[in-house]
């Protein structure tokens, strides 16, 4: 099967000399078209780290990494922003989404960064917005809303571009654990109609319904568990 | 604009963020009002007086003109025989002018000063009489309002007619119609054949008439003057004045008329040329110099305003930053970013400068009214006021909007 996400060898070091972190050390790993990945680790491993580089947020101190077939380290800032754009969805613990816009408008920001007319964005926009459940909210702020409706926003707005790669940093963290399961019950949905996912979690039950369940420890990849059926 | 309505969308959240930090924003557009206010107002007090100083001269009868006095060629001792033999300015030279270059004269006119007791059925007094000839009247701005001018026949023969300025009307005939009236000047009896248009200009509206002296005139031609009132055969004349329309031609003129008179002079340097629209000249540039202060003064607090606006952009940054690397994590380039701060300041830009020129009409029209002349405001000074402005926002608004658009977005998206 292809795989969506390659990395060879990756590494991250924050600061210089003395104060330097090495926060990962030698990542290989390797996630095919349509996977269920839960990376898992204590605090600290370097999760939100290793997202970060596959949602080409940030760059690697050392390694490579393909992403769909194209090698990520060269690319210049706008075309990485192209990417982060086009085929990444990122859905944070924290939301964030921008407080002064409209939901409707927080969700059609990337299609307006995409290039994509007013009318369709806003059809677009409503049309993710009835997908994840909350269709009378596009009018209000964010600050009117609860915690899962939010984290619904987010998604509805890393689906905007019809990314083929979701990647979601602890999205339950923040929520409580029926609202969680909802939003979770989305991201397993959304696996099925055909996204690759790659979800941070502590939550072992969480972890339990993905496809395949990668460890991290200090920077460096522990066990992949994938399941039996 | 764009058919995704991006710029639109950006003016809006531009809008937005201004109306959200009011006080911020309002800051940070005050040093453009100032600006812009102290550009527009000065210019236009500057133009407002130039306007005035303008209109004096074309109620003088215009600014295109070339005047030739005499003037003292023999400085101690005894003069020479060629020194005597000069016959000094004479109708003779206005004419050789004239004919000279007759593309660049239009108008040509003599004048010939006395001194003498005016008499009429009313008044006795000691009075200036001009003996003028040419085009005399039209030159300095004097208009016939009853009655005539002089015949061409008149003027030749120095016939013994006059022209009365206003006050000069009201003085020797009080009571009645002077037109036809005779009058006594020296000792020749003339006629009055028309009464000039009163001239008023007043530098404030409180003020008096500066022209009042104009209204003296007491006209009769110049060979009149010069002969039967001064026994002058020569017709030597005090002035002889040149109107040059075309103000390109006035130095090459002026060359010319130089060598002729003093071919015609005896090569005696006894007359002097006044070139009234090089005078002009030097007076508009000083003008400019004031003109320049307060572009100075304008563009320093422009300066100043964009200094503080680059720390304040600055510091919003700081509040925004966290926000800048969601629009980075969802897709926005650095470019998008700078784009948006840009359109930011461009807008705080716009609304400083408007109100700067509707405060700096306000102050032109204080200042002014202050000065009792019409205010006078130019497109062209609005123009350039706002051009300025905007050029400075546009300067001062490129650093913060290159930092912010510079960030790191997971940096950013860390930021606390
Ligand atoms: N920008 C940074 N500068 C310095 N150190 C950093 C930076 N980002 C991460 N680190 C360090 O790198 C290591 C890995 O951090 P990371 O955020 O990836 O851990 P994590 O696995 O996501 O942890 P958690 O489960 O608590 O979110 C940590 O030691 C962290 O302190
Ligand atoms: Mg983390």
């Amino acid at each position: 099967m292809e795989n969506v996400i390659v990395t060879r060898s990756l590494t991250k070091v924050f600061g210089a000399n003395g104060n330097a972190v090495h926060a990962l050390r030698g990542i290989d790993l390797e996630v095919a078209r349509g996977e269920f990945v839960a990376l898992v680790g204590p605090s600290g491993s370097g999760k939100s780290t290793l997202m970060a580089i596959i949602g080409c947020l940030d760059s690697p101190t050392a390694g490579t990494y393909t992403l769909g077939g194209e090698s990520v380290e060269r690319l210049s800032g706008s075309a990485l922003a192209r990417i982060r754009n086009e085929k990444v969805g990122f859905v944070f613990q924290t939301y964030n989404l921008l407080p002064r816009a409209t939901v409707s408008r927080n969700v059609e920001l990337p299609m307006l960064y995409a290039g994509v007319g007013r009318r369709q964005r806003r059809e677009r926009a409503l049309e993710l917005l009835e997908q994840v459940g909350i269709p009378e909210k596009a009018d209000r702020l964010p600050s009117e809303l609860s915690g899962g409706q939010r984290q619904r926003v987010a998604i509805a707005r890393a689906l905007a571009n019809r990314p083929a790669l979701l990647l979601a940093d602890e999205p339950t963290g923040a929520l409580d654990s029926k609202t969680g399961a909802e939003v979770l019950g989305m991201f397993q949905q959304l696996n099925r109609q055909g996204h690759t996912v790659l979800l941070v979690t502590h939550d072992a039950s969480i972890a339990a319904l993905a496809s395949r369940r990668v460890e991290l420890h200090d920077g460096l990849v522990r066990t992949v568990e994938s399941r039996a059926d | 604009m764009s058919r995704t309505g991006a710029f639109t969308l950006r003016l809006a959240e531009s809008w937005t963020e201004i109306r959200e930090n009011l006080g911020r924003s309002v800051l940070q557009a005050l040093g453009v009002m100032v600006g812009v206010a102290s550009v527009l107002g000065g210019f236009s007090i500057s133009d407002s007086h130039q306007a005035r100083s303008d209109e004096r001269w074309r109620k003088l009868g215009g600014m295109e003109r070339l005047n030739v006095q005499p003037a003292e060629a023999i400085r101690g001792g005894n003069p020479s025989a060629l020194q005597s033999a000069n016959l000094g300015l004479r109708r003779l030279d206005a004419d050789e002018g004239e004919e000279m270059n007759r593309k660049a004269v239009n108008a040509t006119s003599v004048q010939k000063n006395a001194r003498a007791r005016v008499r009429s059925p009313y008044a006795d007094q000691t009075r200036q009489i001009s003996g003028i000839g040419g085009d005399f009247l039209p030159l300095n701005g004097y208009e016939i309002e009853r009655g005539r001018l002089f015949s061409t026949s008149e003027l030749e023969a120095g016939a013994p007619v006059c022209l009365l300025g206003a006050e000069a009307a009201l003085a020797f005939f009080p009571t009645g119609d002077p037109l036809g009236q005779s009058i006594t000047l020296g000792e020749t009896r003339v006629v009055v054949v028309g009464v000039l248009r009163e001239l008023v200009f007043r530098w404030r509206d409180g003020d008096g008439n500066a022209f009042a002296w104009r209204n003296r005139l007491i006209a009769a031609p110049a060979a009149f003057v010069a002969t039967r009132m001064q026994g002058d055969k020569y017709s030597r004349v005090d002035r002889v004045t040149f109107k040059i329309p075309d103000l390109s031609l006035m130095e090459g003129f002026a060359r010319e008329l130089v060598a002729v008179l003093k071919s015609n002079h005896r090569l005696q340097d006894d007359f002097r040329i006044d070139d009234i629209a090089a005078r002009m000249r030097k007076r508009q540039s000083q003008g400019q110099v004031y003109n320049i202060v307060f572009l100075l003064s304008g563009v320093l607090s422009l300066i100043g305003g964009g200094m503080v606006n680059v720390n304040i952009q600055l510091a919003s940054l700081k509040e925004r930053v966290r926000e800048i690397g969601v629009r980075m994590a969802i897709g926005a380039s650095g470019k998008e970013v700078f784009k948006s701060f840009l359109t930011e300041a461009l807008l705080l830009t716009l609304l400083g400068s408007l109100a700067g020129l509707l405060l700096g009409v306000v102050f032109a029209k204080a200042i002014c009214s202050f000065l009792e002349i019409p205010a006078l405001l130019r497109p062209t000074s609005f123009l350039l006021a706002f051009v300025v402005a905007a050029g400075f926002g546009v300067l001062f608004a490129l650093y913060p909007a290159w930092k912010a658009s510079r960030l790191s977005p997971m940096e950013a998206l860390r930021y606390e």
